[in-house]
């Protein structure tokens, strides 16, 4: 007689030790290819509208301003003299640090104008220009007067720069089309 | 005397086999997490790039105007026209006091078209706006 062999059970096991590794790894690979998309950009705050009716002239002394024109060929005009884009920052920084001791009403006001045509890029650029100014007068300021990088600033010491370095950007009311 | 070696009888091991439970769980977090709130963008569009640029704090106030290389304009999810975009933006802001406006422009656009953008949320007083841009490398 054939004797039948009884099957050995064997210890079937599948090595899960190293899964929690695999999973790590894939958490990782997650963390680190995930970009929460940061808004960031140059904020601005439009002026009220008012109708064309109501406007008034407000008329401001030559030395508070600086008209920055910007025409549909790309050429940059800054109270009448051509200048070039990357040249705007270094040219407002002592006009906005010469007037930091003036009181409010005699600030200087940024005005920006540009044409119909005029590239979006060449606007921001500018833009980006007369921000960068006021930001380097605004550290300066705070490494000065209190000692601190700008973020460090407590409430009071913010509102002191504020007042000492306000940031007046004015949009040139589009002209009508005639 | 003979002194016995103190040694208890239980396994000394951490129960390791539901770790990976729950680092699947933090892994399913993660991937539902950040891809929250997507918006579909019919509109072409490749920023401009600066350098003085500030983060917006609170994403939760923001509403996004794109501006396509076509001049196409979209608002929030939808593609709207030029004069649509005071009324809509209206009634975000009723909503919304504080709402932020975050323009995402083409680069090669006109100003014409921001212009007329801007005079619309001015319009709806929708005023507190953001131009979008990279960090310029």
């Amino acid at each position: 007689m054939v004797q039948i062999k009884k099957k050995k059970e064997r210890d079937v096991k599948i090595p899960d030790a190293g899964m929690s590794d695999i999973v790590f790894l894939l958490l990782l690979f997650f963390l680190v290819s995930t970009t929460i998309d940061v808004d960031t950009g140059i904020g601005l705050t439009l002026p009220e509208y008012i109708p064309p009716e109501e406007q008034e002239f407000v008329p401001l002394s030559k030395d508070r301003l600086a008209a920055l024109n910007i025409n549909e060929n790309g050429d940059v005009l800054l109270d009448g003299e051509i200048i070039a884009i990357p040249q705007v920052k270094e040219t407002l920084i002592p006009r906005i640090e010469s007037k930091i001791d003036l009181p409010k009403k005699k600030k200087l006001v940024v005005s920006i104008k540009t044409a119909r045509k005029t590239n979006y890029n060449l606007y921001i650029q500018a833009l980006d220009q007369i921000k960068g100014a006021y930001a380097t007068v605004r550290k300066a300021y705070a490494q000065t007067h209190f000692g601190k990088k700008l973020y460090e600033l407590n409430k009071d010491e913010n509102k002191e720069l504020r007042e000492k370095v306000p940031i007046i950007i004015s949009i040139a009311e589009p002209e009508r089309v005639k | 005397m003979k002194f016995e070696k103190k040694r208890s009888q239980t396994k000394q091991e951490i129960p390791t086999s539901s770790m990976p439970d729950i680092i699947f769980m933090l892994l399913l977090f993660f991937m539902v997490a950040t891809t929250l709130k997507e918006v579909e963008v019919y509109v072409q569009y490749k920023l401009p790039e600066a350098e003085a640029i500030e983060k917006i704090e609170n994403k939760r106030l923001v509403s996004y105007i794109w501006v396509g290389k076509n001049g196409r304009i979209q608002l929030n999810d939808a593609i709207v026209q030029v004069e649509d975009i005071q009324d809509i933006m209206y009634k975000k802001r009723v909503e919304l006091p504080n709402v932020i406006v975050s323009l995402r422009i083409d680069k090669g656009s006109d100003m014409g078209i921001v212009n007329d953008i801007q005079q619309a949320l001015r319009k709806a007083d929708a005023r507190r706006i953001n131009y979008s841009a990279m960090l310029k490398q």
